[in-house]
């Protein structure tokens, strides 16, 4: 028996399959993204032509029938709306088919939680760092247990910053990935810094690191760029930690693959002597398995949902989900 | 000088200085971020958390008067007590009625603070102290502003309103009302900040 999870919170339409925690099946189509971003609705249009042919694969991979599944989970939220609204639409239909449970999964709560269960951790500081997302999160009993956002982005995620940045300078925006490229060799030159105490905010760096570009080089504003924005993330996150009193680091999330970020944090890290985590690759990018982990988690503590609590929410807040294991 | 505490942003020294106790707070090398980076945040942050010591102190508030200030560190007062933090978390005990009313405290100084145009930044029970007459101190400046912009001084209040239970925090604005000159208009910009929805509906404490 295995529970099936279907992740479409934005380009990624993933389906997942898991056993008690094994990844039987992770697979997944991508909008491809060209240099303007994504239009939610042609994204969601682009899910809804490949989502029977995602499923398909991942039951191949899993080598199960729709017979042996379980429960669904699928992705509430935060999200694109017409994007979720698909993820939702495909479980709703396998649920009702085969029918079985479904469970709405926060989609933050999946790369949490699947990386956790990668590493076996106990009680980590998360830093989630990823497009629309940039939170530093730990788990809290009080009022019930939950992820509590120690420290948070006040205006916009930080991949999306370095994205547009990207494009302002020129850069195909594959996900940060040629920002860094671009900065390489670099020199740093001052730019606006905004941490209030573990919280932090982007869009002046953004701004004034656009406006830079007309008197200074790609290279240095990309370096300057990346430097202070992982330097506000990392002091945040140190200081979480301290007050968290956690033992283990671990960061996930897209923006997670950066190397510099990682090297950063694992300096955080070593001097409070926590254990540093970082979510592999394949995990840190949307995928279903994720979707399928917690859902899982969520089947087998007993929750259940009934027909009006299965929505989509776009601004679907992780603090608000009661964690029952 | 012997350390006597390491947090995330300094570390503590104590010392004596011209016949008084005294601690020295250095802000320690981040090595993590680029030395130009860190150089120029560590030096930014001592001078303005040490002038704004300095204006709060010489307007008869209750915070550790800067007595030598150095590039990366300050020599200041020392103030023998225990941080809030301490009892909002129960952490140690103190009565019911002296929390309410250091909380009172808190808020009044807190207005006073913004009186002065100036917006704490890391207001918490973490960085206000209890000494041994009752008195209640504001300590860490370190991420203090001198402004005039009504987010920075809200923030502060969302700060406590995330630091403590319920009904203390109706304590803590009770005293805030008393004391700042505007307090409703910052109230109506906290309950603004919260609306724009990316803060969590419940803080570290239940309340």
């Amino acid at each position: 028996m295995a529970i099936l999870g279907i992740e479409s919170t934005a380009h990624t339409f993933g389906v997942g399959i898991c056993d008690k925690g094994r990844i039987l099946a992770n697979q997944k189509s991508m909008y491809p993204i060209k240099d303007r971003g994504m239009i939610p609705v042609k994204v969601a249009g682009f899910h809804m032509r490949n989502a029977h042919l995602v499923i398909k694969r991942a039951l191949d991979e899993a080598g199960i029938k729709p017979g042996e599944i379980e429960a669904v989970g699928y992705t509430k939220g935060p999200g694109l709306g017409p994007c979720l609204a698909v993820g939702q639409l495909a479980a709703t239909l396998i649920s009702k088919r085969y029918k079985l449970p479904l469970m709405p999964v926060n989609h933050a709560l999946g790369h949490i939680e699947v990386t956790k269960q990668a590493f076996r951790l106990k009680d980590p500081l998360v830093l989630y760092v990823s497009g629309g997302n940039s939170q530093i999160l730990g788990i809290v009993e009080n009022p019930f247990r939950h992820y509590h956002v120690y420290g948070e982005t006040f205006d916009i995620g930080i991949g999306n910053m370095i994205d547009s940045f990207a494009r302002a300078a020129g850069l195909v925006p594959a996900w940060g990935s040629t920002v860094a490229k671009a900065a390489a060799g670099g020199r740093y030159f001052e730019m606006p810094y905004t941490v209030k105490g573990m919280d932090f905010a982007f869009t002046g760096l953004q701004t004034f690191a656009e406006k830079s570009l007309e008197s200074h080089s790609v290279r240095d504003t990309s370096y300057s760029l990346q430097e202070t924005a992982f330097a506000m993330l990392c002091e945040a996150t140190e200081r979480a930690l301290l007050l968290a009193r956690k033992r283990e680091l671990m960061v996930c999330g897209g923006v997670a693959q950066s190397k510099r970020l990682k090297e950063m944090l694992g300096i955080v890290a070593k001097e409070h002597r926590a254990g540093f985590f970082v979510s592999p690759n394949e995990l840190n990018a949307d995928n279903g398995a994720m979707i399928a982990v917690v859902a899982e988690k969520m089947y087998r503590s007993g929750q259940h949902y009934s027909a009006g609590q299965l929505n989509i929410n776009q601004r679907y807040r992780v603090d608000t989900v009661k964690v029952t294991w | 000088m012997r350390l006597i505490s390491e947090g995330a942003e300094a570390r503590i020294y104590e010392t004596r200085f011209l016949g008084m106790d005294t601690i020295v707070k250095e802000r320690a090398a981040k090595r993590y971020r680029i030395k130009q980076l860190d150089d120029k945040l560590r030096r930014q942050r001592t001078k303005s958390e040490a002038r704004l010591l300095y204006a709060a102190s010489s307007h008869g508030m209750n915070v550790p008067n800067p007595l030598l200030v150095g590039l990366t560190s300050i020599c200041m007062r020392r103030i023998r007590g225990r941080s809030l933090h301490e009892f909002t978390t129960g952490f140690a005990r103190i009565g019911r009625a002296r929390l309410s009313g250091a909380l009172h405290d808190a808020g009044v100084y807190c207005g006073l603070l913004h009186n002065l145009d100036i917006a704490h930044g890391d207001y918490t029970p973490a960085n206000l102290m209890l000494d041994n007459a009752g008195e209640l101190w504001i300590i860490d400046f370190g991420l203090a502003k001198s402004t005039k912009s009504p987010e920075e001084k809200a923030l502060d209040l969302l700060l406590m309103k995330r630091s403590v239970s319920q009904d203390l925090f109706q304590r803590f604005l009770a005293g805030y009302r008393k004391s700042c000159a505007y307090s409703g208009e910052m109230i109506k910009r906290l309950a603004e900040i919260e609306r724009r929805g990316r803060y969590q509906t419940h803080t570290l404490m239940a309340g």
